[in-house]
């Protein structure tokens, strides 16, 4: 077996007890890696009804296949744990330079166990792990860790944690760099329960192809049909803002924690020209042919001098929509959530949530010790901090949006999130799509990284009565590429009416999408239409060599996300866990509302194509056919 | 070749590494930036990269410091190359070259540099942005 660095690390923080365990051909084949890896290891390694927050809790960080290759967008590493925030599979996936290093270090995946007694990083460097004293590093936000670590260990890549996971806050990210990370599921706080503060990592040993020739042909071709998508120039040169105008249309953005339509002045703060004003150079992941990501710098007033990351859409429906922020001020607050280490999309849902139960009267000044306004930047900076920190009325929001409404009375109403994950950019009365289906049915709770029809069309926003059907309304030439089963996307996909079937689309979605995550690929539009599991697998074994067919990478994306259903089944995940906020069937934003029965209709039909039961099950058939027969219920 | 000259624009540079990657998996069959030939510096908080290899110098000060003559001038490719047959891993050459373009071969226990792919660059033809590449030498005078 090539292309794998063949092995998985484990350290126990408790013992410093180091084990190695060999990457061997048949967990290849079955995990593919990334998510792959991590959810088999966090099944296996994490015992049943762990608190997120104990030494217990195992933080594993899974390279994904092909990262080490040339494969385009081939650069992307999944970190797990129990979440903190749902209970359930917590999961995020970041880009950079941190799997090229780890696979290059001799590692596939790292299994992080236990509690330091005091704060530590580690340290690996071509196959040589330290723990070592994180004294003068802990205590500093992820910037100044990152400069030291980055002084002390040249060409080193680095995750780390920023105050907010030293703090455990239940919403805090791993930073990965400077400008990226794991944002979602509170993989931070993990990493701060276990008084980790970086894993460092030094790698360059290099990995060996299976087939050179056959990996270079396999690259020019996935280049060549990135490259001829029609998304690709405007996300090469845009990146993800392209996004920002047509959700803004079809009042989609979440707007002021969900309680209103799109702002009328969303283009001032949404779309291309943001880019234009405010972006300076792109910024790209190993082995990107996008380099969807710009650099932003604001040059004059009270936020002159500010370098980030940002102008993409997350950050911006979070912060310009949700909590109502400028777009300077949106930048700003990218930084200061960089910085500190937290999620962007639960920290501006915090914000929201907070400054409507303040507009309503469910808590006042006297509980904040300021006001609180939609817009108003030095509140939301200042709660930021709070949060961070645990400071005041900010140690009741760093709980989450679900902990927090039960904490504070009358709040409930006003906690958007499904599964205890706080909703994200898309408000799906605006719009309801695969995507947002994909929100109910995801895995690791409310969030829109998990599903997304490669064929998603921003030009329409029209469904059938019983929301069971999308538009589709792109060129016979797309269909035709699409890379998909024929006989499944004779099905998903009806060319007469012109519309996809939202429940199969999805299903396939997800699995496409668990197989990027598992073979490390990105899935930005242009890759996502682009790229399937048919070229997948000649990369995978021109790099691997682990002979496996397309039809056996979705078998293994689809066995991942079952298996991870069954970990959230055995953590006490139950059926009315997949159910939106009651605010998105009760209150209309511009005139609509989603209807609950036929919702639930589609959710139903999900389940039946997934091989569940109605109350999300996998059914015995669907086990056995998945060789999970170890985890069933 | 003859008449040609690599260029890099450090502007158009995004830092994707690809150059490194295909550059090492077509002259070593393996992915590894240790051994390409061509390397990206990043500044990751700045968000500026640049990507180096031989500067091709026409006194090459690798040439002068080699002393088993296993360096020498290509005419065609207007670069100077190793003669890997010759070559003792004395590093000489590594320590001389002012840019650090020099590279050693850990395993092989010989030097190695950029040789243009003989001529067809192959990190040129993967870079999509332009920050990489092998036009005629008139052009990139002209351009100045």
């Amino acid at each position: 077996m090539q292309g794998y660095a063949g092995k998985i690390l484990e350290i126990n923080l408790s013992t410093n007890a180091q084990t190695i365990y060999v990457l061997d051909e048949d967990m290849a084949r079955e995990c593919i890696g990334g998510i792959g890896f991590n959810a088999r290891i966090i099944y296996d390694h994490i015992p049943p009804g762990t608190d997120a927050l104990a030494p217990e809790n195992v933080l594993v960080f899974g390279v994904g296949a092909l990262v080490g290759s040339p494969f385009p967008t081939a650069s992307r590493t999944e970190a797990s744990a129990k979440s903190p925030q749902t209970g359930g599979f917590g999961t995020s996936n970041s880009g950079g330079f941190f799997g090229i290093s780890l696979k290059n270090a001799g590692y596939d995946a790292v299994i992080l166990k236990g509690r330091a007694s005091d704060p530590v990083y580690i340290h690996i460097n071509n196959g040589q792990v330290e723990v070592l004293d994180a004294e003068g590093i802990w205590g500093n936000d992820a910037w100044e860790a990152l400069d030291i670590l980055r002084a002390r260990h040249y060409g080193a890549e680095i995750a780390l944690i920023g105050l907010a996971g030293e703090n455990q806050v239940r919403f805090a990210s791993i930073e990965n760099g400077y400008y990226d990370g794991w944002g979602r599921t509170g993989l931070g706080a993990v990493m701060g329960s276990k008084n980790l503060k970086a894993v460092v990592v030094n790698g360059d040993m290099g990995l060996q192809p299976e087939s050179p020739r056959a990996l270079l042909k396999t690259v020019r071709k996935a280049q060549d049909l990135i490259k001829a998508t029609t998304s690709y120039v405007p996300f090469s040169s845009y990146g993800t803002m392209n996004a920002t105008i047509p959700y803004g249309n079809f009042n989609a953005v979440s707007t002021h924690n969900f309680s209103r339509e799109t702002l009328p002045d969303w283009k001032a703060v949404a779309g291309r020209q943001i880019v234009d004003t405010y972006g300076t150079r792109h910024i790209a992941c190993q082995s990107c042919i996008i380099a969807c990501g710009h650099l932003a710098e604001i040059n004059e007033g009270k936020y002159a001098g500010t370098q980030v990351k940002a102008l993409e859409i997350t950050p911006t429906t979070s912060f310009s929509g949700n909590a109502g922020l400028g777009t300077e001020a949106t930048i700003k607050a990218a930084e200061i959530c960089q910085r500190l280490g937290m999620d962007m999309v639960s920290t501006g849902s915090m914000i929201a949530f907070a400054t409507e139960l303040y507009q309503k009267g469910v808590i006042t000044k006297d509980d904040i010790g300021y006001e609180l306004e939609f817009g108003n930047e030095e509140s939301a900076f200042a709660l930021i901090e709070d949060i961070a920190r645990k400071r005041g009325f900010g140690a009741v929001l760093a709980e989450g949006v679900k902990r927090a409404a039960e904490i504070i009375t009358g709040s409930e109403p006003y906690a958007m999130h499904i599964k205890g994950l706080e909703i994200p950019m898309i408000d799906p009365r605006g719009r309801w799509s695969t995507w947002t289906l994909g929100m109910l049915t995801n895995v690791r709770g409310g969030d829109h990284l998990r599903c997304r029809n490669p064929v998603e069309n921003l030009r329409y926003n029209e469904n059938d009565e019983a929301l069971s059907q999308e538009r589709f309304g792109l060129k016979l030439s797309v269909y035709e590429k699409l890379d998909m089963p024929e006989d499944l996307k004779a099905i998903a996909i009806d060319l007469d009416k012109d519309t996809v079937d939202i429940a199969r689309m999805a299903v396939w979605a997800e699995n496409l999408i668990n197989l990027f995550n598992a073979s490390g690929v990105c899935i930005r539009p242009p890759v996502l239409e682009a790229i399937g599991p048919t070229i997948l697998a000649d990369a995978i074994n021109a790099f691997t060599g682990i002979d496996i067919i397309p039809q056996g990478l979705i078998w293994s994306a689809e066995r991942t996300w079952n298996l991870i259903k069954l970990f959230n089944l055995r953590e006490g995940e139950t059926s009315v866990d997949s159910r939106f906020p009651r605010r998105f069937y009760k209150e209309a934003i511009a005139g609509k509302v989603l209807d609950e029965e036929l919702v639930e209709k589609v959710v139903e039909d999900y389940y039946e194509v997934r091989g569940w039961d109605q109350s999300g099950n996998p059914y015995p058939d669907t086990v056995l056919r998945l060789n999970l027969d170890f985890a069933k219920r | 070749m003859e008449g040609q000259v690599i260029t890099f624009n450090r502007e158009k540079c995004v830092g994707c590494g690809t150059c490194e990657m295909i550059c090492s998996l077509v002259n070593e069959g393996i992915c590894s930036t240790r051994l390409s030939r061509i390397r990206v510096v990043r500044f990751p908080r700045e968000a500026r990269n640049a990507p180096i290899t031989c500067a091709a110098c026409e006194n090459a000060s690798c040439l002068l410091a080699c002393v088993a003559g296993a360096l020498y001038f290509d005419e065609s490719l207007g670069m100077p190359r190793v003669n890997s047959e010759q070559c003792i891993g004395c590093r000489q050459c590594n320590v001389s070259c002012p840019f650090g373009h020099m590279n050693f071969h850990q395993e092989k226990d010989i030097a190695f540099k950029c040789e243009l792919c003989d001529g067809d660059p192959q990190c040129a033809q993967f870079c999509w942005t332009g920050a990489i590449e092998y036009p005629e030498k008139e052009q990139v005078l002209l351009k100045d």
